[in-house]
């Protein structure tokens, strides 16, 4: 049971910035991932909440109270470490057993709860075994088994999935959002692993370069980028980019690309506002498009407006087929189902699902607009534009 | 692959035989030498006997027993006060230097604010001025004749740790980087021969009344040895992942807990060979207990330099009965301990 808020939380190492003013508020019984590459400041943010580190600047509250000066013994939280950090020389029980002989506790009462969470993972057979003895599922489920023992206000948790076999991490993958539901405690989860992130997580916060870029439910964050670098992170393969020049002529307004081009249609289009404001600023837009929200014709399609473009390279997967087109002067990777085939160097023509466009200024990365209708925006063919 | 020649094997195995040869033979002599009688270990007759031909333990005898022959000798006393004595103070130093090493290699460990390597000419450039500075100090207090008295010997440490901080704090003014290296620093102790420290140590023990006791030999023994038990035992916790220590502290366990119940036990390999090397060395020593012995706690081997009679001179055999039961210690210890000195410990902790 616990709400936990960091407000306006900086964390320097020496010269790098490891976290900077970071904004946050965890609710009761939510499961938060924390999604970002590797050296976000993923890490440092769960030590900063756990209490192995202090913030330079900015407060931590847990439950309302500050804890910037409370030991970590004594925030009652607990950590799942990316590397598990079993003790090696004591035996599974005696691990598990740790956090309460560590509070005094009888050790009547430690048996039998030890014995209930183990029953509960099903580890009940190897109490009497040592780490090293365990396998990588084992292991990690003797971790949480260490956590869950001590029913802690909050369960933190560091990329704990990563080191697992790709099955198994599917396997656990499950088995977590289960447990979470069951205990329906607060689970801080960190991962750089864009599809754990959107299948366990209540709510998602993308960090990048120790700022949080978007806090926001997975439905938001995928469909909603806040800028480039979330629609980059999220989503694989990531969000194409195709830079587009702001044009206006003949009271209509124009995105070009080097291949194609897009009409604002109708002046009382939010778009067409945003853009003009920032018209004599902007000159340059991103225009983003989601893999699979393109497709491919091999003939020159008569229901949409489809753009000449080339096949560069293309990776069947077997459910579905990542191909790379060359679009203009930018090359787009587009999912097709299996059954189309293309081949190298083949002349397709592209057509984008106009109703998930994503219009970024190219400069600050920032999402101006995303279209949710397909006839606001249309496609135009480079020879109709200037 | 080709077969090397037949003379460069069997030269190679002949230069082993001499190698191995060279090293066991002086303990073959003294391990036979402990049972010859006295005539055959003294070179008295001119002949030399490679085996014992009358085996006998009178050099035990003698050694055991306080000496009662019609000749003089330099110690009379028997070997029994000495044995107890470099029991005492070897044991009484290795735990001192644990004590004291194995904290400071845990700080130092997982604590150190050093940061960067210390470049060679600030680590002496720093202890060149100490000595500049603390010179015309010596010779003052010299002057005012207290440096022999344990106030005058207190107030110059004191002022020695004083102005090496002030000379730290300057060079930091002026120079950007590190200044200082404690862990070098400590590493630093054992950089002098141990004759340029020993003659001080023996002026200010005297000065504070520690000569010829057994607490003043610990204190010496545990100082001496603390710098090799500081970095043997960095590098075993530094192998130590640190999450072990957070997990522990999560998990409930204050800090010192987490040390004495989780990074403690699994180093317990390293503790138990630092132990053993720094008793031997202790063990072993003999200037130092040579120094600051008289007459109530020289230790073995400051015992067996006094086996000297006006018989005949030194008393090889007695001397090799003794040095045959001084090896006994830390061979009884290292079988002790060996199941310890098996690395790998920490295998299975952590998943790389």
């Amino acid at each position: 049971m616990a709400n936990i808020r960091l407000e306006n939380v900086s964390k320097r190492f020496g010269r790098v910035t490891a976290l900077q003013s970071v904004n946050l508020e965890i609710h009761h019984g939510e499961f938060f991932c924390v999604l970002g590459p590797p050296g976000a400041g993923k890490t440092t943010l769960l030590r900063l909440i756990v209490g192995l580190e202090k913030p330079d600047e900015g407060t931590i509250y847990i439950d309302g109270d500050p804890v910037n000066d409370v030991h970590p013994r004594d925030r009652d939280i607990a950590m799942i470490f990316q590397n598990l950090a079993l003790y090696p020389d004591k035996t599974v029980f005696d691990n598990i057993a740790f956090p309460l002989r560590e509070r005094k506790m009888a050790a009547e009462e430690i048996r039998a709860r030890v014995a209930q969470v183990a029953r509960m993972l099903h580890i009940e057979h190897l109490l009497e075994r040592k780490p090293g003895k365990l396998s990588g599922g084992e292991r990690q489920r003797v971790a949480i088994a260490r956590a869950l023992v001590r029913t802690p206000r909050a369960y933190l948790m560091d990329e704990p999935l990563a080191n697992l076999d790709a099955l198994l991490r599917l396997e656990m993958r499950i088995e977590l959002k289960r447990l979470q539901e069951q205990l329906n405690e607060t689970l801080v989860y960190v991962t750089s692993d864009q599809v754990e992130a959107m299948s366990m997580a209540d709510r998602i916060a993308v960090l990048y370069k120790g700022v949080v870029q978007q806090c926001d439910t997975p439905d938001n964050v995928y469909n909603l980028p806040a800028n480039r670098r979330v629609a980059t992170i999220v989503g694989s393969p990531p969000m194409n980019f195709l830079t587009c020049q702001v044009q206006r002529m003949d009271g209509q307004l124009h995105l070009v690309h080097s291949g194609f081009g897009f009409q604002v249609v109708g002046s009382d289009h939010p778009l067409w506002d945003c853009l003009c404001r920032a018209l004599p600023a902007v000159r340059e837009v991103l225009v983003g498009v989601r893999p699979e929200d393109i497709r491919l014709y091999p003939e020159r399609p008569t229901e949409v407006i489809a753009f000449p473009a080339r096949v560069a390279v293309s990776e069947p997967l077997g459910a579905e087929t990542i191909v790379d087109v060359q679009l203009g002067r930018d090359i787009i990777k587009v999912i097709t189902p299996p059954t189309q085939y293309f081949a190298e160097k083949q002349e397709v023509w592209v057509a984008f699902d106009m109703a998930k466009v994503h219009v970024m200024d190219a400069q600050t990365g920032e999402r101006i607009y995303t279209t949710g209708a397909p006839e606001q925006l249309q496609c135009i063919l480079p020879g109709t534009c200037a | 692959m080709t077969r090397r020649p037949t003379w460069q094997i069997v030269l190679r195995y002949a230069l082993v035989l001499i190698v191995v040869g060279l090293f066991t033979f002086p303990t073959y002599w003294m391990v036979t030498m402990a049972f010859k009688p006295k005539v055959e270990w003294s070179t008295a007759h001119g002949t030399i006997y490679w085996v014992p031909q009358n085996p006998t333990l009178e050099n035990f005898e003698t050694v055991l027993t306080e000496y009662r022959g019609k000749f003089f000798r330099a110690n009379q006393s028997s070997a029994l006060p000495s044995i107890r004595s470099s029991i005492i103070v070897s044991i009484g130093g290795t735990l001192f230097a644990l004590l004291i090493g194995t904290l400071a290699a845990y700080g130092l460990s997982r604590f150190s604010v050093d940061t960067g390597d210390l470049p060679w000419y600030i680590a002496l450039g720093r202890l060149a001025l100490l000595i500049l500075v603390l010179l015309p100090f010596m010779v003052l207090w010299a002057w005012l004749g207290i440096i022999r008295y344990w106030y005058g010997i207190l107030s110059f440490t004191l002022l020695g740790i004083g102005a090496d901080q002030l000379i730290g704090r300057l060079l930091a003014l002026y120079y950007r980087g590190p200044t200082g290296s404690l862990a070098f620093s400590i590493l630093q102790l054992r950089m002098f021969p141990p004759m340029a420290i020993v003659i001080p140590v023996m002026i200010m023990w005297s000065a504070f009344k520690l000569i010829d006791t057994w607490y003043g030999l610990v204190a010496v023994y545990g100082v001496v040895t603390f710098p090799f038990v500081v970095w043997l035992m960095k590098s075993f916790f530094d192998e130590i992942p640190r999450e072990l220590d957070e997990a522990a502290i999560v998990d409930g366990a204050s800090n010192w807990g987490a040390f004495f119940k989780v990074v403690l036990p699994l180093a317990k390999g390293g503790l138990a060979s630092t132990a053993l090397f720094v008793f031997i060395l202790n063990w072993s020593d003999f200037l130092i207990a040579l120094l600051l012995t008289t007459r109530d706690w020289p230790t073995i081997p400051v015992f067996l330099n006094s086996l000297v009679s006006s018989e005949i001179g030194a008393q090889h055999g007695p001397k090799a009965a003794l040095g045959l039961l001084a090896v006994i210690p830390p061979v009884v210890f290292g079988i002790l301990i060996q199941r310890y000195l098996v690395r790998g410990l920490t295998f299975g902790a952590i998943k790389r």
